[in-house]
């Protein structure tokens, strides 16, 4: 199909360009340009050169929210894909009883994360939560879930395992219900049983769904910030001070927009990674799938 | 107009809201909820009813420090309120960056309103009493400690008066196998607290030459009684979350009779008592060395408006309303809602001549401590040393128990690199 003047696609995307470069291009571009300076606002800027990075990097700040993201998205993506992908096998069956299983589960992922993040300080509160009561009903040694270094990252975590399994099951029925099932009938005839089958049929042909599932919620990992800001602001000492956090912190509570923007480009540099390993992934996934 | 400007403007505009007539009511920005939200409230309506030709419209924007984000913002935008109140930290550098009106140049303003000292500018501040004047008090307070008085008369014990009666009530109130334990004290690990126990240990923030020490040895006394309380003694429970959300979790952990004695704001005097099932006994702080602590609460600030951003009967409405706030009926009005400290003298001498304090004797403890008040230093780095140096530290060092002495040299490191 061949437009009818050379200008027509360009202006079919121009739309698109123009909030991508308004709302993204543009504020990246100061956003790189400020990491340049000091800046609090108030009084004039003044040119730091690399400073904002060198201090950043010197202070082991750095280091430790890009620790504490990567262990946090390591957490939540590993959890919730094993769990989505169970869920979907468990689930992806006909039946109202079923039905309401799959809705019931995708409902948390609709819900704000102001008020699943409220729900679960309440269920993880220490002395009077679901959680801590259980424990010691069953004698088993319970802990400040959310005030304890050690727990904190861990049980924001699993929180927001709760709320975005429910997307990566829904994802995976799709994939699951795309196979065509003459594959699972053709395996089933050759003597494969059902861990045989989903090994050889339905594992290598969830690959790229699986790819998908695990970059998206990496990338949503990553992004985690309401969930921080209600449940515990970044503490304690710091354990939940998380990538998207910390340049809130920076610029809001430091005064700091030159250190905020050096953490923006850093953060943009590994999104940036991350896509590309989504990419990487998604391919290899489909040519796997080509292939067999 | 510059690149930076445009941004800033945008920002402002969407958190400040689109409007720069006062269609809505000259803007007061104010940052708190509950029983304070609806005693300043209810002063607001009675202002516009007095003095309808400068109706204020009041407009809530969270917290202190969510205030404070975007108060910058917009003050950057020129879209800044007519009236706002901030922490009294942060004043030195909003002076420094000079977003501020001298009060004292204007003509509603230049009166003695009879403050009670400790509680203005120059008494809550060291060092030079010739500055100009940028803030009023409104809601000033000091750190006190709330008793269960239940818990008080089983045990037979006074509220203590020395750090080492405070360990004594803590290990006396303290009961209860871990997970189920009453604990005998809590304290938010924060800033404020910290400063009263460096003043207690007979420390100062700064030298001489106004630099940060941060106490120097007191700084980390002040440390090690906060780990010997918590893991030595395992007496106090610190409250999770961090800044006034932990404030709140504790409050709550006393209501429900979990902590026996809590070091808290005078400001939630009022919400105690109503909220507790059992008497809550206030006392000052014990004391080391010598008693001290430092005030808290926020004053009132009239940003300055860059020239024809601000409509210009917003700033006489601003200063009409401070004037009105400085009544003595009108503080105490405030005070008694809450808790908060009266900040006229004669609001303070009233409340004891017609018998209030005789009944509310708590009201009285953060009155009375005033003469233990130590002034904070007037520094433009106040506030970054508080938020970005020394809060973060302290929970480290207490929680994870890092060296207090380590702790204390390296927040004074990162002040010595400057900002």
């Amino acid at each position: 199909m061949r437009p009818r003047h050379p200008l027509h696609p360009y202006w079919m995307l121009a739309p698109t360009l123009l909030v991508i470069g308004l709302f993204f291009l543009y504020p990246l571009c100061v956003a790189a340009k400020d990491s340049f300076y000091r800046w609090d606002l108030l009084t004039e800027p003044e040119y730091a050169g690399f400073e904002n990075y060198t201090r950043l990097a010197r202070s082991g700040e750095l280091v430790g929210v890009v620790g504490r993201t990567v262990t946090f998205g390591l957490v939540v993506v590993g959890a919730s894909t094993a769990l989505g992908l169970a869920l979907a096998i468990l689930l992806n069956r006909r039946g109202r009883v079923y039905a309401f299983f799959r809705s019931a589960i995708f409902s948390a992922y609709v819900v704000s994360w102001v008020a699943v993040a409220l729900l679960w300080m309440w269920i993880l509160d220490a002395d009077a939560g679901v959680v801590s009561r259980a424990f010691r009903a069953v004698g088993i040694p319970t802990m400040n879930w959310l005030g304890d270094p050690r727990s904190a990252l861990y049980a924001i975590a699993f929180v927001t395992v709760w709320k975005i399994t429910g997307y990566a099951m829904v994802v995976y029925l799709a994939g699951l219900q795309a196979i065509p099932p003459t594959l699972f009938e053709a395996a089933a005839l050759d003597g494969a049983g059902p861990m045989r089958r989903f090994i050889h049929v339905t594992w290598p042909s969830l690959r790229p769904t699986t790819a998908f599932v695990a970059s998206t919620g990496l990338i949503m990992s990553f992004q985690a910030f309401d969930v921080v800001r209600v449940m515990t602001q970044g503490g304690p000492v710091r354990s939940t001070t998380l990538f998207v956090y910390a340049i809130y912190e920076e610029i809001f509570v430091n005064l700091r927009v030159g250190r905020a923007s050096a953490l923006v480009m850093v953060f943009f540099v590994i999104l940036i990674l991350l896509t590309v390993l989504n990419l990487w992934a998604f391919r290899a996934g489909r040519r796997m799938k080509e292939a067999t | 107009m510059r690149r930076r400007d445009v941004l800033a403007a945008g920002a402002g505009a969407v958190l400040a809201g689109c409007g720069r007539d006062d269609a809505g009511g000259v803007p007061l920005w104010f940052s708190y909820g509950g029983k304070n939200r609806e005693a300043l409230l209810a002063l607001v309506d009675r202002f516009n009813r007095e003095e309808p030709e400068h109706r204020l419209s009041a407009v809530y924007q969270g917290d202190y420090f969510e205030l404070l984000a975007k108060l910058r913002t917009a003050i950057h935008a020129g879209r800044a309120p007519a009236v706002t109140h901030v922490v009294a930290e942060i004043l030195p550098y909003l002076a420094h960056a000079e977003v501020l009106e001298p009060l004292d140049s204007i003509a509603a303003l230049q009166k003695d309103f009879g403050f009670v000292p400790e509680l203005t500018q120059n008494g809550a501040f060291s060092g030079d009493k010739n500055r100009p004047v940028y803030a009023l008090p409104f809601n000033r307070s000091t750190p006190i400690a709330y008793l269960n008085g239940s818990i008080l008369k089983e045990l037979g014990l006074a509220p203590p008066t020395t750090w080492d009666e405070l360990e004594t009530f803590a290990l006396a109130a303290t009961k209860g196998k871990e997970g189920e334990r009453r604990y005998g004290f809590s304290c938010p690990i924060d800033w404020w607290f910290w400063v009263a126990l460096v003043a207690q240990a007979g420390g100062e923030l700064v030298d001489a030459d106004n630099r940060f020490i941060l106490g120097a040895d007191a700084g980390v006394e002040a440390l090690q009684f906060l780990q010997r309380l918590v893991h030595e003694l395992e007496v106090m429970r610190p409250p999770s979350g961090r800044d006034y959300n932990a404030w709140q979790v504790q409050n709550q952990e006393f209501i429900a009779g979990r902590v026996a004695m809590i070091w808290n704001s005078t400001a939630f005097v009022r919400y105690l008592e109503d909220n507790a099932k059992f008497p809550v006994v206030c006392a000052p702080l014990p004391k080391r060395d010598r008693f001290g602590v430092p005030t808290g609460g926020t004053m009132f600030v009239l940003p300055k408006a860059k020239t024809g951003r601000m409509p210009a009967h917003w700033q006489e409405a601003g200063a009409r309303f401070l004037a009105f706030m400085a009544r003595p009926d009108t503080s105490n009005e405030f005070a008694t809602k809450t808790g908060y400290i009266p900040v006229t003298r004669a609001g303070v001498e009233l409340l004891e001549t017609s018998g209030y304090y005789e009944k509310k004797p708590n009201d009285r403890v953060a009155v009375e401590q005033l003469r233990h008040v130590k002034p904070w230093p007037w520094n433009k780095e106040l506030f970054r040393v508080q938020r970005e140096v020394v809060q973060s530290r302290l929970e480290a060092c207490v929680l994870s128990r890092e060296d207090p002495m380590a702790t204390i040299q390296a927040a004074q490191h990162v002040i010595a690199e400057g900002p």
